[in-house]
């Protein structure tokens, strides 16, 4: 069915987006290198794919006349959607292309900002091209090369955006969203582990807000000192014994 | 801060290019000769280099004082590690990391809404729901304001929060902290705002003050004017009426300008005509001005005209000679006795004559305005109904109309140009037959 077909799809665009924003942030810090510039690269192609296998359904869907209500609301609703996405998509692509121009990687002295990540974002992009493994197979002048081409695609994307507003006649703030605030917190993986057993040392929480971080922390430092107390009775114990002993 | 647009634009420009500064003074600092000194930060279990202290001392070095310095933590640039909501320079050794380039503050690409909801999304994922008062009351407005999006920001931030699994723990901390400096500085908790809306409060309170008090005319009122204006004018418009005789432009006839010069024997009729629309037609028409002042002459009051043209003079001329223009002015118009005193009220004449100790070009502007007044509402309409004036308007000549010759039409230079070279062949072909003829008769 046309919906199902359009939410995966819209899914995958909306991974595809996370995963570009991600490494977009890398850019210019001390994870840069030619790596991210190849997957940069191949993420941007990927969204792109998606992008217009997207538009062209939802064009096609919102155009039919014999939909009932409901069928069109949530096609505007998927509509919105995949604006949103490509909104930021565009707003990405831009900023990379500026950060690439002003962080070129083959000059004799590069001057990388230390953020302080230092791990590689193979993984992200793997998640994003939906491979297991990717090969680095491109040339060494890419963060030039690759300029050019980005130039060309954003202006692709813009120039989609605007087909995009001029045939289709949906009016986003019509739109009534599925999700209600709070939303996020009934999702059935747990994502909060992510800081959970480190200390959060990003927060300082005010006194009189006892937040989860340091309920962490406080778990944490109780553990230890059970811990710590029980070894010290057990040497207690061992040595009172081995005094009585001798 | 106005709502002058071009003052808006200077003040942006002039912050585009203390960021680029800043943003300089940062990639310096990366320089391994600096010696910024960059540690390790331990939590736990889990090491993260690129921790540098000794900023305040090294900025100071680098930089011509601190404020550059205040500016980057303030502006985000640098984030400290041990207090992230105090974004200033400790003078001490406490820790500071820098930013990564994507959340540098620009103007280009200002915080969106969009991505602030996104944030505090996953926020509330992370911390089960534990946001702060002053967060939960901005993810309560977010979603009343961006409802139609908030599917995607429930989707997008749970794919965010995804893809940053996928990295090292130690990376994913850095992430977490640059996010929140990053949102820190664009969206400062409330007290810190309480001070920002002070500030701007106040401006915006100025400005509509002012805007109060500005004159304001209906616009009923001015149109009306500008209507009866255009129907007065519109016979003296010479791309609305036409000019007699003829538009020099296209029939290359300069009589128009020579019939309306500023000196002429007989001015035009239409010329004569306007100075009866207003005082200050007559005035700024050379002629006009002859002919009022022979009419003054004959009421006995042409000092007015004279004293308002030497404070003229005084106005638009030079200005090393305007103390002794307005010496003069005194001695022959404003002094006791003078030859041509000038009848000025009390209240204006002391305060010209105060004026007079310390000239300067506007000095005469009270006398003047006063004088103008007075012939406007006096002199000037008995004028227009004075013989005199009637005299000059029946005098005045109404040009004929040049009646269009057949062929010496020229509408473009390049039909001119033709027609000479027609000419040319034509007298050619004349010479040649005269020659022809004059051969034929000769032999």
């Amino acid at each position: 069915m046309g919906k199902e077909e359009c939410k995966t799809m819209l899914d995958a665009l909306n991974k595809v987006t996370a995963c570009y924003r991600h490494l977009v942030i890398a850019l210019g810090s001390t994870s840069d290198s030619q790596n991210l510039r190849e997957e940069l690269k191949r993420t941007r192609k990927k969204a792109q794919e998606l992008a217009v296998a997207n538009r062209t359904k939802l064009t096609a869907l919102l155009k039919d006349k014999t939909i009932s209500k409901e069928d069109r609301s949530e096609y505007e609703r998927l509509w919105v959607l995949f604006s949103s996405s490509m909104e930021l998509l565009e707003v990405d692509m831009k900023r990379s292309l500026e950060l690439g121009q002003n962080f070129p990687l083959k000059v004799p002295t590069r001057h990388l900002i230390q953020t302080g990540m230092t791990g590689s974002t193979t993984t992200v992009a793997a998640r994003a091209i939906s491979v297991q493994n990717i090969k680095y197979e491109a040339d060494s002048n890419i963060d030039t090369v690759d300029l050019g081409d980005l130039q060309a695609e954003i202006s692709q994307v813009s120039q989609m955006m605007e087909e995009m507003e001029m045939k289709v006649q949906v009016a986003p703030w019509a739109v009534e969203a599925k999700q209600e605030a709070g939303a996020e917190l009934k999702s059935s993986m747990s994502v909060g582990n992510s800081s959970v057993g480190v200390i959060s040392i990003c927060e300082e929480e005010p006194k009189e807000h006892e937040s989860g971080g340091s309920r962490d922390a406080g778990f944490a430092s109780i553990c230890a000192v059970v811990i710590f107390f029980v070894i010290v009775t057990v040497a207690v114990v061992l040595g009172y014994l081995v005094i009585n002993m001798s | 801060m106005t709502i002058n647009p071009l003052a808006k634009g200077s003040w942006h420009r002039e912050q585009m290019l203390g960021f680029r500064k800043m943003e300089k003074v940062i990639v310096a600092m990366q320089d391994p000769d600096m010696g910024m000194k960059m540690r390790n930060q331990r939590l736990l279990i889990t090491v993260i280099p690129h921790a540098m202290t000794g900023v305040f001392r090294l900025v100071w070095f680098l930089t011509e004082g601190l404020h550059l310095g205040a500016m980057l933590v303030r502006y985000g640039y640098i984030y400290p590690l041990k207090e992230p909501r105090s974004l200033v320079l400790q003078a001490d050794e406490s820790p500071y990391r820098f930013q990564t380039p994507y959340f540098w503050t620009s103007t280009r690409w200002p915080a969106s809404e969009l991505d602030y909801a996104i944030y505090l999304a996953k926020k509330n994922i992370r911390k089960q729901g534990e946001l702060m008062e002053y967060e939960k009351e901005r993810y309560n407005v977010l979603h009343k304001r961006i409802n139609h999006t908030w599917d995607f920001v429930v989707m997008q931030a749970r794919e965010q929060l995804r893809a940053s699994k996928q990295r090292r723990k130690a990376d994913r901390i850095v992430l977490e902290c640059q996010e929140q400096a990053y949102w820190l500085v664009n969206r400062p908790p409330v007290r810190l705002l309480v001070l920002c809306y002070k500030t701007v409060l106040s401006c915006v309170i100025e400005t509509c003050r002012r805007a109060l008090g500005r004159n304001r005319v209906k616009s009923s009122i001015c149109l009306e004017g500008f209507v009866k204006y255009s129907e007065q004018y519109q016979m003296h418009d010479p791309i609305m009426q036409g000019c007699l005789p003829s538009n020099p432009w296209i029939s290359d006839d300069t009589a128009h300008w020579t019939m309306n010069a500023e000196i002429v024997p007989a001015p035009t009729r239409l010329r004569v005509e306007r100075w009866s629309f207003s005082f200050m037609e007559l005035l700024s028409d050379v002629m006009g001005r002859r002919e009022f002042m022979t009419y003054l002459e004959k009421e006995f009051s042409e000092e007015n005209l004279r004293f308002w043209e030497a404070c003229e003079d005084i106005r638009h001329g030079e200005s090393s000679k305007i103390t002794e223009k307005v010496e003069e002015v005194y001695k022959n118009f404003l002094a006791p006795g003078a030859a041509h005193w000038v009848n000025i009220d009390s209240k204006t004449m002391d305060k010209t004559l105060e004026g007079i100790k310390h000239p300067h070009r506007f000095v005469m502007d009270d006398a003047q305005m006063h004088i103008y007044f007075l012939m406007k509402k006096d002199s000037y309409p008995r004028y227009i109904k004075s013989d005199l004036y009637k005299n000059m308007l029946a005098k005045a000549i109404v040009p004929q109309e040049t009646k269009k010759r057949l062929n010496s039409h020229f509408p473009s230079p390049a039909q001119a140009v033709t027609q000479a070279t027609k000419e040319d062949r034509r007298v050619k072909q004349a010479g040649q037959t005269g020659t022809n003829t004059a051969g034929g008769s000769h032999v």
